[in-house]
């Protein structure tokens, strides 16, 4: 298992982590180690079916993990005049002074 | 101890000694702070409470509202919390004087507290070495006695590991049995508080007062407050079962060694000693290292920026706030396992990783159904694979520093109750032995504890 440069940087995007051209190297050497290692629990076969095993009280269980979609008639987008990558764009604080609010 | 002048005493007592272990670097609360705080909660100390003016200390990603609250990372640098943890008010409503906030790897990650942003914890027998982690602050004020008990917290060992390393008791409550309510959440399926002590009794009274019910947090079981056992008499009518797997061709001869000897006591105890196969355990390590990345990088997304500790600013959009804040607030180790997470979360990778490691967990968990269910009452192994290892040695080797949690993770995986007891040196450094118990009979566990305290040589070679 060898995680590249760019396998990083989209990882490190995904989770919102800035992470340097200096250390790009060394992270994709560790992570694709690590992940080689952990890697070994595809040897065991027949673990399908297998319920996870949740510890903790008995009413405690997940949800089943799934995507549904977000019950809104409209996209969140048409309700603001700029709307990019989930958020809502605002003026800086800073346009705001003087103004008659 | 009878009025609050013998509160107040221990409390300046335990001042003196904690400026004396400054030189660990085990405990982040500053001296003036710590003194002022210890003299103010002995004055409100009740003196009809259990542990009446008892020290404990508390590691620093348990909230608190006397002092910050770190985790040992840059990000919640001055983080004060504006709530304390169940288990801390338990400690105080108890008489218990909070005696500072403990150095740990950052957020608890890590196997041997060089993981802090506050510099490393020194071991206290060995400033060479580490005292094993996340919870080496702990551990170390504890050897150094500096504190009789303080508390830890575990995820896949951290508290039993640096328990083993330093020469003191480390025990890891059942999950459910101790609140998780203002512990930083890491691997919450794996979370638990535990107890660092002196002796098995010291670290039984602390885990019996924050132990039992909590409607602050839907994990906890409803049960009573766990009862501390009496100290048998002997053994008669325990089987112990020691699996092989914990027992490799390439375990330290010595630690072998000083297992052999103990279990030579718990049969001249009366126990009935049984060989025991958890076939699983190899893949524990693996196991743990997809699932608690998984769960950290989930937990941890709420480090920002926006909402706790400081913020390095970046300037083109709130985007770029919160990885320009994260990617400098967060350490090494858990920069990478926030990766690892997202990794092994992401699409195309979700079922060879963390669905199989789900379902190798469950198979882990019936491993130590089955030894169970055929009449065991509780397993023996060494906690770690060697002594306290030098500082730095695996410091650039992730997986080697993984490996050594390799006898504790699976109790986390599991979900069960164990224990750490000093059981004999290497060369002068500490290595424990572990009892893993059934869930919630910590009664047991402690009782086979007292048992090996009594007669284990635990301060001579192995």
């Amino acid at each position: 298992m060898s995680v590249t440069h760019d396998e990083v940087l989209k990882i490190a995007r995904l989770a919102e982590l800035e992470v340097s051209e200096e250390a790009l190297p060394l992270l994709a050497e560790q992570m694709s180690r690590i992940l080689e290692y952990v890697a070994q629990i595809n040897a065991v076969p027949a673990s399908e079916g297998v319920k996870p095993f949740v510890p903790g009280p008995d009413a405690l269980r997940f949800r089943a993990d799934e995507v549904k979609p977000i019950p809104l008639a409209f996209g969140p987008e048409t309700l603001a005049p700029a709307f990019k990558d989930g958020f809502f764009l605002v003026p800086k604080l800073g346009a705001f002074e003087g103004a008659d609010l | 101890m009878s009025d609050q002048s013998e509160a107040l005493a221990s409390a300046k007592a335990a001042a003196d000694r904690l400026v004396k272990a400054k030189r660990l670097n085990a405990c982040l609360t500053p001296v003036r702070e710590l003194r002022k705080a210890l003299v103010t909660q002995a004055q409100a100390a009740h003196p009809s409470g259990v542990l009446y003016g008892m020290p404990v200390a508390v590691k620093d990603n348990i909230c608190t509202l006397e002092f910050t609250t770190t985790c040992g990372s840059k990000i919640l640098e001055a983080y004060r919390s504006p709530y304390e943890a169940t288990a801390v008010a338990k400690l105080k409503a108890a008489g218990a004087l909070i005696a500072g906030k403990t150095n740990c790897d950052e957020f608890a990650m890590g196997s041997s507290t060089e993981h802090s942003a506050y510099g490393r914890t020194l071991h206290p027998f060995d400033k060479t070495r580490v005292p094993g982690g996340s919870s080496g602050g702990s551990a170390a004020l504890v050897a150094a006695g500096a504190v009789p008990a303080a508390l830890g917290s575990e995820t896949g060992g951290s508290v039993r590991q640096p328990a083993s390393l330093c020469g003191v008791v480390g025990i890891k409550p059942t999950y459910g049995r101790v609140s998780r309510w203002g512990l930083v959440a890491f691997g919450s399926s794996l979370d638990q508080i535990g107890v660092l002590g002196r002796s098995v009794h010291d670290a039984a009274r602390v885990l019996a007062v924050i132990s039992g019910r909590d409607p602050k947090d839907s994990t906890c079981e409803d049960r009573d407050p766990l009862r501390l056992p009496n100290v048998p008499e002997s053994l008669q009518g325990f089987v112990i079962g020691i699996p092989k797997e914990y027992f490799p061709a390439d375990l330290d001869p010595a630690v072998r060694r000083g297992c052999d000897r103990a279990v030579r006591l718990f049969k001249e105890l009366g126990a009935a000693v049984r060989e025991v196969a958890l076939p699983h355990t190899a893949y524990a390590v693996p196991t743990y290292y997809i699932l608690a990345p998984a769960e950290a990088s989930s937990n941890l997304a709420r480090y920002d920026g926006a909402r706790y500790g400081p913020r390095f600013d970046g300037t083109a959009d709130v985007r770029a706030l919160y990885r320009t804040t994260r990617g400098e607030g967060f350490g090494a180790e858990v920069r990478r396992r926030i990766l690892l997470g997202t990794y092994v979360l992401s699409s195309g990778y979700y079922d060879a990783y963390y669905r199989k490691a789900q379902q190798m967990r469950a198979l882990i968990a019936q491993d130590f159904r089955n030894a169970f269910d055929r009449g065991v009452d509780l397993l023996f192994t060494p906690t770690t694979p060697s002594p306290a290892f030098k500082a730095g040695e695996k410091l650039n080797d992730p997986v080697a520093m993984y490996l050594s949690d390799i006898f504790t993770v699976t109790a986390n995986l599991a979900g069960l109750p164990a224990i750490s007891i000093p059981i004999g040196r290497i060369k002068g450094l500490p290595i424990g032995g572990q009892f893993i118990g059934q869930a919630f009979l910590e009664d047991e566990m402690l009782e086979a504890a007292y048992a090996l305290e009594r007669v284990v040589p635990a301060t001579e070679e192995a």
